[in-house]
Order: structure tokens, then C-alpha cells, then sequence
């Protein structure tokens, strides 16, 4: 596995050379798997070229779809076996939903497809809003409005977010600002969404920029707007009456506009399936729990937040996926498969990771032997669901929401997420905790203190790592690295497990 | 113009958050309720013997300690009162009411928790979960929590009374404040106005600082006085402007906008009388905790109410004061690092200018102003700008006939 950093190429765009060597299995099963991804950007290009084609000429952020075969090979770099397998399941099962949406959004675009009538039965989602409500309207679509356009490209590219940092920052909000926010506020103001849609669903969460960029977002869609407010002191029971309302509110709103009857049958169906695939995920953590984890890393967190998100027991397809990944990891777990070639540290990742680098927990992994068996973006709501009685599910829709991503952390007090690390740390026996220092993160950076100071109580392995989220011109990915790397070279003393990825250049990369 | 009466005496008590009308008020076995947020409804505050106190950090210096806390990223308001606290300069408390409005100011209250910041056993503190969004069920929702965080928990620890007849009591010490607020702010919206906008920064801060009672008679002599204050022959500024924005608590900032030449006719940020100091209408049929709530939600003219109408009224409002108050210009001020401002200063700017053709300047400024230059220079350009419209509006009458 030694010298993976060889394998990219010198002139800072950090492109393979050549694809990695893996054995004769391992290889082939990768090479085929990234034939798939190819198979599947393909298929949906023929389900609508016209559209797709179009598409790609009117968006900026379209062309960045094209890196993704990159995308998933920055997560599988050094893997085997059954980790290599469990990965490019999740990842091609991320891929396959993605693309869908992708062609709804080109399909009902009116900018590309005017007098379209898929548009006024698809009712606009803040991004971060579970699916599960939506689930009870079967006759819509549902279309989260910044996660094709903005929020996912940024993890495939990190060169599509600065245009439109600027672009905000040129209209005046100051650069300061938590950048994720920021940029959706670009696209909106460089009017690079789709257009489309009878409505629009927009929350409070998950933080204080995300509220405010709604203002930008609804000054350019133009459409009848619902806010849906979700409670912040939520380990409060006085909240919760006020939480449940909010949700009924949110139902009724989609009725008036689309004139749709909320259907509970199907609503409950995909409670049903969302309290399988919590089912599912559970055994995963249980297994990280051990010495024998079989999933660690990136790809953890990314497919939780996705599937958590943009499915919400709709798409069953995911169920498949997690079934059969489940099957491999029991399986790779009795034989004490190890997950790396060497785990030197069990980690946990607090705060939001970068878009920017999300393959920065394999690199962790391969360079270091640093293995993330836990984080925070995987740890949100694990709550299930009651799948009979009306009043019992809504009021389990609105908890959930109120422990969804970015926000369960963040919100509702300092116990949520200092406790909390703790907590985990414990329970998951890690012995080193990589915090992300999100430069713009109001409510994790009030506590940057507080966090320092428990953690020399605890005498854990406490790694600050900067980054902007978003950003990469502030804190590059190479800058995120070289934090690690002195303290594993200067704290900790230890020799990197490959030398070839201490220190590479990959600014221009995707 | 001569100075006013009690403003020097004014200032003074400004240089300290436990001032000497604080002291007093402790002496007298009153109890200090601090908040920082105007979604506390301050008159509840202000119920039985107790006394409410916004929390400023005057005179603040290093913010060092703070900033290990907190890091350089967030607002210094925030952090200017964490390292007061940490200093001991809020030891006088009894309480601190927060509610989790804005993620900054949150973690300051949290850390009075987690560092156990008041030397005080019956100290406590309390969180409000408000909601961003007028609707009946989200007044009820604050209702409750301002009964639940605030009102029992008074009740619980200090035994106060909270009845409606202690509320109906506050309300009207309260409103009386208002009135006296109101009464000396309308003669900003004269031609040449016998009040500063420093001077009137100044009385608005101390009815936030300091216990109502004791103000209260240097109040009324103070519009007293104004009946009958001779003016200058020659006006002192070249534009009149309304300030909006974020939290301001430092009337050096306004002192320094009316030394470069603009006179600040309506303060319409946090801190200010618009809103704060409108008088709270109580019906006697209806429930009065209720009727509080509902006037400071539909008062309140912070960002983070995102909804459509709330959006739009914020906008609205603003030009009803350049209307009203005969302003050249609106300046958006936010404070560096406030998430909430920045989004709303970039766009209600933006909006004010081109959709509603009112004149405006945006800028961001750090927690202590008084020593920039930069920000004067800012000023300086933005009066001129005004200066030359002014110009301009009167040649263009003039070759219209």
C-alpha cells in the first residue's frame, strides 16, 4: 500500500497517474466499479440529453459532475477487501440517487425546459429538511433546492465554490461568514438554480447563516415560501408542542399549494423503512465499536448524511444497499478482517467536516494509520419511529428533525456537543480526537476553549485541524494536512505509514 | 447648545455595568436580572424588586481570555462580556436571562455555566427557545417559555410575585420610561433638532443599564428641560442620518458619526429605541404574559426573523424612519463577526438604495469604535455623498422650474 502519493501526478492538480495496484481481486472489483459510475452518468445523460446537455452549458457548477469517478476514487485510495467493497456500495448507491436528481432538476428546469409540466409538482426543500414529511405527498416530487447545485459539487470539486464565495462577498456580505451559506447565497445571486417548482419549504436550520442566506434565496425564487421552524433548546419537553405544530403547519402548507391530501399509509411506510435502515446503521456503529471495525472513514458519514437527508425510507434502494453491506461487514468482522493495513489510532472527527476534503479521513487512515471510527455528522438522530398512531409519528418526525445535521451538535446547548465527544470517545475507545477548527463556525468556535481544556483533563490526543469549510483559498487541504503531520511528528514522534502522503501538492485538484 | 443637566452624571454611569444606580438598587435588597437580548422581555425583569440590567462591557481593554474561549472569530460583543465576566465585573448578578437567538452570544451565557462565572449560590441562568416566526401557536410557545425560564424560575429562587398585577405594575413603570423616551425623541424629527443623537444615545442607554426607578426622575427633568432648550443659531451637522444595525452600546460610535458631520436622528439597532421604547398597550380582557410576548415579538426588528412579512417589514420600517424623521441617508453598521447582520446588512442595503432610492452606507465595526479612522473617514465620505444629492436634488427643482 506504500507510496500512494507517487500515484499522483506532480503539477498540483494530484490527478492519478495510474490507478492503483491492489492485487488481482481487489483491483478488478475497482476497476469495474468504476466502470459503474461511468455506466450511470451515462445512463442519465441518454435519459435526457438535450436537457442534460443544456444543463451543463447554462450551470457552472454541471461540468464539476464530470470529476466524479475522481471523487470516488480519493475515498478508496489504499483500501481492500471488504472495505473496498462496503465503500463503493455506499458510494455508487450515492451516485445512482444523485444522478436522478439531477435529471428531474434539468428535466422540470424551466430555464431549459419552459411550459415543462413536471415543475409545478415539485415542491423546493431547504436541503437540509429530512424527507420523511414528503414522503406522505407520493404525487410530488421533492427536490432539495441547493444540493445538486452547490452542496454536493463542492465535495466532488473544490474549485466550484470560490466563484461564488466571490460573488456573495462582491454583493457585501463580509467574508466571515460561515462560507456554506455563503455560497448558496452566490448561486442565488449569480441565479445559477434551476427553475422550478410550485413552493418553497425553508427552515432555521441549521444555523444562524443559513437563516439569514434565506432572504437571498427567496428574494431570486419568488414563490409562495413556508418556513419551517424547528425548536433550538430541544432537550427541553416544553418545546416539543411547538415542534409538532410546526410539522402540521409544514403539512398543510403542501396541501394548499399542490392541492395533494397528505396520504399516512405511505407516510408510514417510509417510517417503516427508516426505522429499518436506523436498524441497519446501528449495526454498523456496533461493529466500529469493536476491535474490529469495518468501515472506517469518509465514507461512514457521507452516505449516513445522505441517505438521512434525501431519502428518508422513500427510496428503497438504499435498504438493498445497506443490506448487503451489513451481510459484508458481519462477514469481514467474524473473520477479524482488519479494516487498514495498520491501525495505529482509533479517532473520532468532531465538528463539520470540510466539503472541500472529505477523502481527509482516508488519508488519515493510509498516511498515518489513523482510523475514524466515528464522527459527529454520523452520529445525528436515532430515533425511531411509531408507525401506527398519527399524533406518536409526527411528534417523532419533529425530534428527529431536531437532531438532524449540523444542528444536533451545534444547537440546544454546550452539553450536546462537549458531553457528547466525550460520550463517544468512550463508548467508540478511541484514543485520539481530530477536531475541525470550521474557522466560520460560530457555535463551535465559542467553545474552542472549553474543548481544549477537557481534553488535557482527559489526556487524549486533541488535533486541531483548521479548515473554511467550503474555502479551500483560506485553509487549503495541504494546510489541513501539515496540521496533523507536525503534531504526529512533533507530539507524538511516530513515522508516517506511508512517507510518499506526508506532504503533496493538490491545490488545483477537483 | 448648553449641556444637558444630568448628562455628564449620565455618562459617568455609563462607564461601569455595576454602576452606582445598580449598587444602590442591590443596597436596597434589590435583585439584578441581567440580559442581552431584546427577546427577553425586559419589563418582566422588572417585576416585585427586581431590576433589569443589559449587560454591557464599557471601557473594555484586552479581550485575550476571551479570545481562548472563543477565538478571534466571534463578535466582540460576545466576547467583551465573557472576559468582563471572567474579570468578576458581573459578580452583582443575580441572574442572567439568554435566550439561544444568536449562536455567539449563546456560548457567552453557556460559559457562565461552565466556568461558574458569578460568585453567587442563588445565581442562575436560563435559555429561551424562540421562535423565528409570528404565528399563534409560536406566541404561545414563547409565552410558555417566558413563563416557564423566566417568570417561575423568579418565583422559585427569589420568591417574587409574578401575577398579572405585579406584571400590569411593571408594565406601567415601564411604559412611563417609554413615554419620557418618546416624548424627547420626537424632537429629532424637528428641522433643527434640539437633541444629539449622542445625547440621546446616552439617555437610551442608561434606561437599559440602569434600575428603572432611579432613573425615572432625572428623566422627567430631562425632558423638562429639553421644553425649553435654546438652540444654536447655526445647525452643528450637513445630513441627518438613521443608523441600523446590530448591537450598539458604545455612544462614542455616535459621537464620532456627529463629529464628521451627520446628525443621528433615529437609532434603529440593538440597544436603541427602535424598537424598545414603544409604550405595551394592555387590553384588561386578555391574558397580560401574553400581550408582553406578543409586543416584543411583533416589535422586534432582528434579522432572524425570516419569514416573508417579517423580511419586508423590516425594510419598510426603515424607510417610515427616513420618512418620518426627515433623514438624507440610512447607515447600516454591523458589528464584525455578527452572522445575522452580515447577511442583512448587505441586502437590506442593497435594497434601500436601488429599490427604495434612499441613500445608504454599510459598514462593519469592531465592539469598541470610538478609536477608528477608518470608520470616520467612512462617514465623512457618506455625508458628503449626501451633501452632493442634496445639491444635485436642488438643481435638478430648480431647472424643473
Amino acid at each position: 500500500m506504500a507510496d500512494l502519493g507517487k500515484l499522483y501526478s506532480e503539477d498540483r492538480k494530484a490527478v492519478l497517474k495510474h490507478r492503483e495496484w491492489r492485487g488481482f481481486r481487489d483491483t478488478m472489483y475497482d476497476y469495474y466499479r468504476w466502470l459503474v459510475t461511468w455506466k450511470d452518468m451515462i445512463v442519465m445523460v441518454l435519459k435526457a440529453p438535450v436537457s442534460t446537455v443544456k444543463g451543463l452549458w447554462r450551470y457552472r457548477w454541471m461540468a464539476s459532475y464530470l470529476s466524479t469517478p475522481s471523487f470516488i476514487d480519493r475515498h478508496t485510495a489504499g483500501l481492500r477487501g471488504t472495505h473496498l467493497r462496503i465503500v463503493h456500495l455506499h458510494f455508487n448507491m450515492i451516485v445512482k440517487h444523485a444522478t436522478g436528481l439531477i435529471h428531474t432538476s434539468f428535466v422540470a428546469d424551466e430555464k431549459i425546459n419552459p411550459k415543462n409540466k413536471l415543475s409545478k409538482k415539485i415542491v423546493l426543500t431547504d436541503e437540509i429538511i429530512p424527507n420523511e414529511i414528503f414522503s406522505g405527498f407520493p404525487n410530488l416530487t421533492v427536490i432539495p433546492l441547493q444540493t445538486i447545485p452547490i452542496f454536493l459539487t463542492s465535495m466532488v470539486d473544490q474549485q466550484i465554490t470560490p466563484p461564488y464565495l466571490e460573488v456573495t462577498e462582491s454583493f457585501g456580505v463580509p467574508a466571515d461568514v460561515c462560507p456554506l451559506p455563503s455560497a448558496e447565497a452566490g448561486v442565488a445571486i449569480e441565479d445559477d438554480y434551476p427553475k422550478m417548482g410550485c413552493c418553497m419549504v425553508a427552515t432555521n436550520m441549521p444555523c444562524d447563516g443559513s437563516v439569514m442566506n434565506s432572504t437571498f434565496l427567496d428574494r431570486r425564487l419568488n414563490l409562495p415560501v413556508h418556513l419551517f421552524n424547528i425548536p433550538l433548546r430541544y432537550n427541553d419537553e416544553d418545546v416539543q408542542e411547538y415542534a409538532v405544530e410546526e410539522v402540521k403547519e409544514l403539512i398543510k402548507f403542501i396541501e394548499e399549494q399542490t392541492g395533494e391530501k397528505f396520504d399516512w399509509d405511505v407516510f408510514f411506510e417510509a417510517l417503516k423503512n427508516s426505522n429499518k435502515q436506523l436498524g441497519y446503521e446501528m449495526e454498523k456503529w456496533d461493529i466500529n465499536k469493536t476491535d474490529c471495525p469495518q468501515m472506517t472513514g469518509a465514507a461512514f458519514w457521507l452516505y449516513r448524511i445522505y441517505y438521512f437527508n434525501l431519502s428518508g425510507g422513500v427510496d428503497k434502494r438504499f435498504l438493498k444497499v445497506d443490506k448487503k453491506v451489513n451481510k459484508l461487514m458481519l462477514k469481514g468482522y467474524e473473520k477479524k478482517e482488519p479494516v487498514s493495513k495498520e491501525m495505529r489510532h482509533r479517532a473520532v472527527v468532531w465538528s463539520c467536516p470540510a466539503n472541500y476534503y472529505t477523502s481527509f479521513a482516508n488519508w488519515l487512515e493510509n498516511c498515518w494509520g489513523m482510523n475514524v471510527v466515528m464522527d459527529m455528522e454520523t452520529m445525528i438522530s436515532y430515533i425511531r419511529y411509531n408507525t401506527e398512531d398519527k399524533e406518536q409519528a409526527l411528534k417523532d418526525v419533529a425530534k428527529t428533525y431536531q437532531r438532524s445535521i449540523m444542528r444536533k451538535h451545534t444547537k440546544g446547548g454546550y452539553r450536546n456537543v462537549v458531553d457528547e465527544l466525550w460520550r463517544i470517545v468512550e463508548e467508540y475507545d478511541a484514543d485520539t480526537v481530530i477536531m475541525y477548527d470550521q474557522i466560520s463556525c460560530k457555535g463551535m468556535d465559542g467553545l474552542a476553549g472549553i474543548f481544549d481544556d477537557q481534553a488535557r483533563e482527559r489526556n487524549i490526543n486533541f488535533i486541531w485541524v483548521k479548515q473554511d469549510l467550503m474555502d479551500p483559498r483560506t485553509i487549503s487541504r495541504r494546510d489541513m494536512r501539515e496540521q496533523v503531520n507536525k503534531y504526529m511528528q512533533t507530539v507524538l514522534q511516530e513515522e508516517p505509514l506511508d512517507p510518499s502522503l506526508v506532504d503533496f501538492e493538490d491545490d488545483l485538484a477537483w | 447648545m448648553r449641556d444637558l443637566k444630568h448628562l455628564y452624571e449620565f455618562e459617568k454611569l455609563l462607564q461601569e455595568a455595576n454602576n452606582e444606580l445598580v449598587q444602590k438598587a442591590k443596597a436596597d435588597g434589590g435583585i439584578a436580572l441581567g440580559y442581552t437580548c431584546y427577546h427577553i422581555p425586559e419589563v418582566l425583569l422588572n417585576c416585585g424588586n427586581c431590576f433589569s440590567v443589559r449587560l454591557r462591557a464599557p471601557r473594555t481593554g484586552s479581550m485575550d481570555i476571551a479570545t481562548y474561549y472563543m477565538s478571534n472569530f466571534l463578535c466582540g460583543f460576545s466576547k467583551a462580556i465573557l472576559e468582563r465576566a471572567i474579570e468578576g465585573g458581573y459578580n452583582f448578578l443575580d441572574a442572567l436571562l439568554a435566550s439561544e437567538t444568536c449562536s455567539e452570544m449563546n456560548r457567552t451565557a453557556e460559559h457562565f455555566e461552565l466556568l461558574n462565572l458569578v460568585e453567587n449560590d442563588k445565581f442562575f441562568l436560563t435559555f429561551l427557545d424562540m421562535p423565528f416566526k409570528i404565528a399563534d401557536h409560536t406566541v404561545k410557545h414563547y409565552v410558555t417559555q417566558t413563563r416557564n425560564k423566566i417568570l417561575n424560575k423568579m418565583t422559585e429562587v427569589y420568591g417574587i410575585d409574578t401575577s398579572d398585577a405585579a406584571l400590569l405594575k411593571a408594565v406601567e413603570e415601564h411604559n412611563e420610561v417609554c413615554r419620557l423616551m418618546t416624548e424627547i425623541g420626537n424632537y429629532r424629527k424637528e428641522d433643527n433638532p434640539r437633541i444629539t443623537g449622542y445625547e440621546y444615545h446616552i439617555l437610551s442607554l442608561i434606561t437599559y443599564c440602569c434600575p428603572k426607578s432611579l432613573i425615572l426622575p432625572m428623566l422627567r427633568e430631562t425632558a423638562e428641560e429639553l421644553k425649553t432648550r435654546e438652540l444654536d443659531e447655526k445647525k452643528n451637522f450637513r445630513a441627518k442620518i438613521v443608523v441600523v444595525g446590530s448591537e450598539m452600546d458604545d455612544p462614542d460610535f455616535t459621537a464620532l458619526i456627529e463629529d464628521s458631520g451627520a446628525l443621528v436622528v433615529a437609532d434603529r439597532y440593538c440597544f436603541g429605541t427602535m424598537p424598545g421604547r414603544e409604550e405595551i398597550k394592555i387590553n384588561p380582557d386578555e391574558d397580560v404574559l401574553t400581550q408582553i410576548c406578543l409586543h416584543y415579538l411583533k416589535t422586534s426588528q432582528c434579522p432572524r426573523y425570516m419569514s416573508h412579512e417579517k423580511v419586508q417589514e423590516r425594510r419598510d420600517y426603515v424607510r417610515h424612519l427616513v420618512d418620518e424623521y426627515h433623514a438624507d441617508g440610512v447607515m447600516y453598521e454591523q458589528l464584525k463577526f455578527c452572522e445575522y447582520w452580515g447577511y442583512e446588512r448587505a441586502l437590506a442595503s442593497y435594497v434601500m438604495s436601488n429599490d427604495y432610492g434612499v441613500p445608504t452606507a454599510a459598514v462593519d465595526r469592531q465592539y469598541t469604535a470610538s478609536a477608528s479612522g477608518q470608520l470616520r473617514t467612512r462617514v465623512q465620505a457618506f455625508v458628503e455623498s449626501l451633501e452632493i444629492k442634496k445639491i444635485q436634488k436642488e438643481r435638478k427643482a430648480k431647472e424643473n422650474g
